[in-house]
């Protein structure tokens, strides 16, 4: 069965090599003349007077929730939708139980306002 | 059997994951106004999931599903209470969130959905049903804890919940896969089997006993896996503690008898061992450390540490009548643990929570049928007969002396005379000290009524103990 | 012997890869070997034949927990050097407890117990779907606990959204639904007044 994976080993090791061989080559053939003027930070003439980083908003994280919550949901769905044919018409009713009970989920966020962003 | 036979059995649940969700829709739709209306349907919901266990009740054990799901008489009479403690517990949380402000469906959604985790544990038939059923009560206690976010000290108590508990998860799964290692099976019967059979390899499950028992005293909170249980006690607001305190212990306790009586009963000479130097530890570390404590909470999580502590004795007798024993002890223990945080919630009101001892002082002459009830409580708590906790205390310690465990019964003894010094010390408070201030207790008739009700039983319990531990007992199946 | 010699390799990155996450100072260089930890481990699964498993590893785990993870970390001003400090007074007991799971990790897998002919990882034919054959089994057997773990999902949404979510404070915006129920009633009112006189 690993057979059928060749083709993607193939590509990691083609990409990889690539990847490696153009850092390489750009390491040793480019010119490296370092000068402490040229690696400050450019800040439109102005010296860096604050951190980049802004107050965390706790939105992001809430949209990141919910997605990895939906994105388990998908991995559930794909070994049922391989195997519909083997299990029937209980192994139906069982999934459509499981998203009933997601979509209530759902219901609830959106009525919350989760999914609005402001 | 057919799968719509097996489902059967599974009617409650059914219910009670169809209903959560149900009250989760209706809680987004209505929108804040109708909250009160969440909790009504929460308490309907706690009652038809009660009543269906018992109407699905088949009287012997079955065990459907591939195994996964168990449903024996023990089973039942732990599903069912586990519901109806829950039915006063929801009742006593809606006063305190109504008075502090604390309008959130979600409380009873939560709360929902870990009574489903309680009953997937107390039905378990493998150890990833276990695990489950654990990590759904988890999770929704760890949402319940931060549930009140302007509170600085509730985060703070979740977070130190949430990261050792995830730490405990860890250690059971990690003990769940070194006992799959070993015997190949995930099936609570079959595991028994196989380590009957098993002559040598016995490192492998003692490894993972070890880290299971790691998991199991973590929800218990025994000692020394305690840690948390101060910390969220205090924190968390009262409605909130309430529910954590009495609860779950029922399904910790459940957890404890369905991986180790049903899964390891072979292994019995080892988690005697064990599970007796949690128990000594935890006696000695919850009497001790809470005569301490100034703040209510705090001195009822210790007091939870040490009856815990006697819990375990039952268990360690590894015999019928001590698991027995253990059950009335943890039914008798989430009652009383429930009026006594439900005087803390009757005697607060917005803005200033009652949980420091001195605001139990002269409970008697601010109202004296209430100082009574505490009194109630206090010496249940303590064991002082006829009430009902004098009774657990003395079935189990019966059970210590009866497996051949003496000494052990000398130690529990001698530190619950110790921890009576904190209970008495309330009533010394409520009855020979001058209140802080003059002021009548302000509570709604049925709140007076369900809290008078919950003490008076474990007097009349107490007064005929064996109605009580004969559905233990038959519980067990003697 | 193209399979172990995968295996050595992807073994070897991920020991590398995990011990770069614990000790390497900047949190955003640790978050990305968490991230290359778990493509190793993914083909490690997949050399075991178990490739639901490793593609799911690499969708859910690296595509929606290492992104939340990484959000958090080059969103938040971490202070490494704050962080780090009493690091050396946790050391004896960390280095304890270390060496305590390791030492009872080798006694199990050193035992013996695992290297029975029966512990060989099995081979299948080319058309073997792995997918499939954890569908199988996960809808008819254990539909129990695939049940119980929608429930765990659906209680992470409720308390995802009960712990963070709040409802913007500036929002005036109407619902569009009432806006087009209104009834000219709400809106005007008539009144009868006598006229005033004009003095």
């Amino acid at each position: 069965m690993l057979e059928n994976y060749l083709p993607i080993l193939l590509f990691l090791i083609v990409g990889f090599g690539l990847g490696i061989v153009l850092f390489v080559l750009g390491y040793f053939i480019g010119p490296n003349r370092p000068n402490p003027i040229k690696g400050s930070p450019y800040e439109c003439g102005f010296e860096a007077f604050e951190d980049a980083r802004m107050k965390f908003d706790v939105r992001y994280y809430l949209v990141a929730i919910l997605f990895i919550l939906f994105d388990l949901e998908i991995a559930f769905l794909f070994p049922w939708a391989v195997a519909l044919d083997g299990i029937g018409l209980a192994g139906f009713w069982a999934m459509m139980f499981f998203l009933a009970v997601l979509v209530a989920g759902f219901i609830y966020e959106w009525r919350k306002g989760a999914l609005d962003w402001e | 059997m057919a799968l719509s036979a097996e489902l059967y059995y599974l009617i409650p649940e059914i219910i009670l994951l169809s209903g959560a969700c149900l009250v989760l829709v209706l809680d987004a739709v209505l929108g804040k106004e109708q909250w009160s209306f969440t909790y009504t349907l929460t308490q309907l919901l706690l009652l038809a999931t009660a009543g269906a266990i018992l109407f699905v009740d088949p009287g012997q054990a079955v065990t459907v599903l591939g195994g996964n799901f168990i449903l024996d008489p023990l089973g039942v009479l732990l599903k069912v209470s586990i519901c109806l403690v829950a039915l006063p517990v929801f009742f006593y949380g809606h006063d305190y969130n109504l008075e502090h402000g604390l309008h959130k469906g979600e409380y009873y959604i939560l709360g929902l959905f870990a009574i489903l985790g309680m009953l997937v544990m107390a039905s378990a038939g493998t150890l990833l049903t276990v695990y489950l059923g654990l990590e759904l009560l988890s999770l929704s206690l760890y949402a319940m804890v931060a549930m009140n976010r302007d509170s600085r000290m509730a985060s703070e108590a979740a977070m130190k919940y949430f990261v050792l508990g995830a730490l405990a998860s860890g250690m059971l799964l990690y003990g769940i896969s070194m006992l799959y290692g070993a015997t190949g099976t995930l099936q609570l019967a079959g595991l028994a089997n196989a380590i009957a059979g098993q002559t040598d390899n016995t490192l492998i499950l003692t490894f993972g006993l070890i880290f299971v028992i790691v998991g199991i005293a973590f929800k218990l909170g025994a000692v020394p896996f305690h840690m948390w249980v101060p910390d969220v006690y205090e924190g968390a607001p009262t409605s909130v503690t309430l529910f954590i305190s009495s609860v779950p212990k029922i399904a910790a306790f459940a957890m404890a008898m369905r991986v180790l009586v049903d899964g390891m009963q072979p292994l019995a000479g080892d988690w005697q061992g064990m599970l007796i130097i949690l128990s000594v530890l935890s006696m000695i570390a919850g009497n001790v450390i809470a005569i301490a404590q100034t703040n209510i909470k705090r001195m009822f999580a210790y007091s939870t540490i040490s009856h815990v502590g006697f819990l375990l004795l039952g268990i360690i007798a590894a015999r019928p009548a001590g698991y027995a024993a253990a059950m009335f002890y943890v039914l008798v223990y989430s009652l009383m643990s429930m009026g006594g945080f439900a005087m803390v919630i009757l005697l607060g009101r917005k803005g200033k929570e009652a949980d420091l001892l001195e605001d139990f002082k002269g409970l008697s002459e601010r109202s004296p049928w209430f100082a009574f009830v505490m009194l109630i409580l206090m010496f249940s708590m303590a064991g002082v007969p006829p009430f009902l906790g004098f009774w657990a205390k003395w079935f189990v310690i019966m059970e210590v002396i009866r497996a051949g465990f003496p000494m052990l019964a000398g130690i529990a003894v001698f530190f619950s005379v110790i921890g009576a010094y904190y209970y008495i010390r309330i009533i010394k408070l409520m009855y020979f000290d001058k209140p802080l201030e003059m002021k009548a207790i302000k509570s709604s008739r049925q709140m007076r009524t369900v809290l008078s009700l919950n003490a008076l039983s474990l007097l009349i319990l107490g007064l005929w103990p064996p109605l009580l531990m004969a559905l233990c007992l038959k519980a067990i199946g003697l | 012997m193209i399979e172990q010699t995968l295996f050595y390799i992807a073994a070897a990155v991920l020991v590398f890869a995990a011990s770069a996450v614990i000790t390497v100072r900047n949190p955003v260089v640790a978050a990305l070997t968490l991230v290359l930890c778990f493509f190793c481990n993914a083909a490690i699964w997949l050399l075991l034949e178990a490739e639901f498993l490793a593609i799911v590893l690499v969708l859910v785990y690296v595509g929606a927990v290492m992104v939340l993870f990484l959000f958090v970390v080059m969103m938040l001003d971490i202070n490494i050097a704050e962080l780090r400090k009493g690091f050396s007074g946790f050391l004896p007991i960390g280095v304890t407890v270390a060496l305590i799971m390791v030492i009872s990790m080798v006694l199990v897998l050193a035992s013996g117990y695992f290297a029975g002919p029966e512990y060989v990882p099995l081979k299948h034919a080319a058309e073997y779907s792995n997918t499939r054959e954890l569908g199988l089994l996960l809808y008819s057997e254990y539909l129990y606990p695939f049940e119980i773990a929608g429930a765990i999902l659906l209680v992470a949404i409720v308390a995802a959204i009960a712990l963070t979510h709040r409802r913007a404070k500036n929002n005036k915006s109407p619902a569009p639904g009432t806006q087009v129920a209104v009834k000219r009633e709400d809106r005007i009112r008539l009144v009868k007044m006598k006229t005033e006189q004009q003095s």
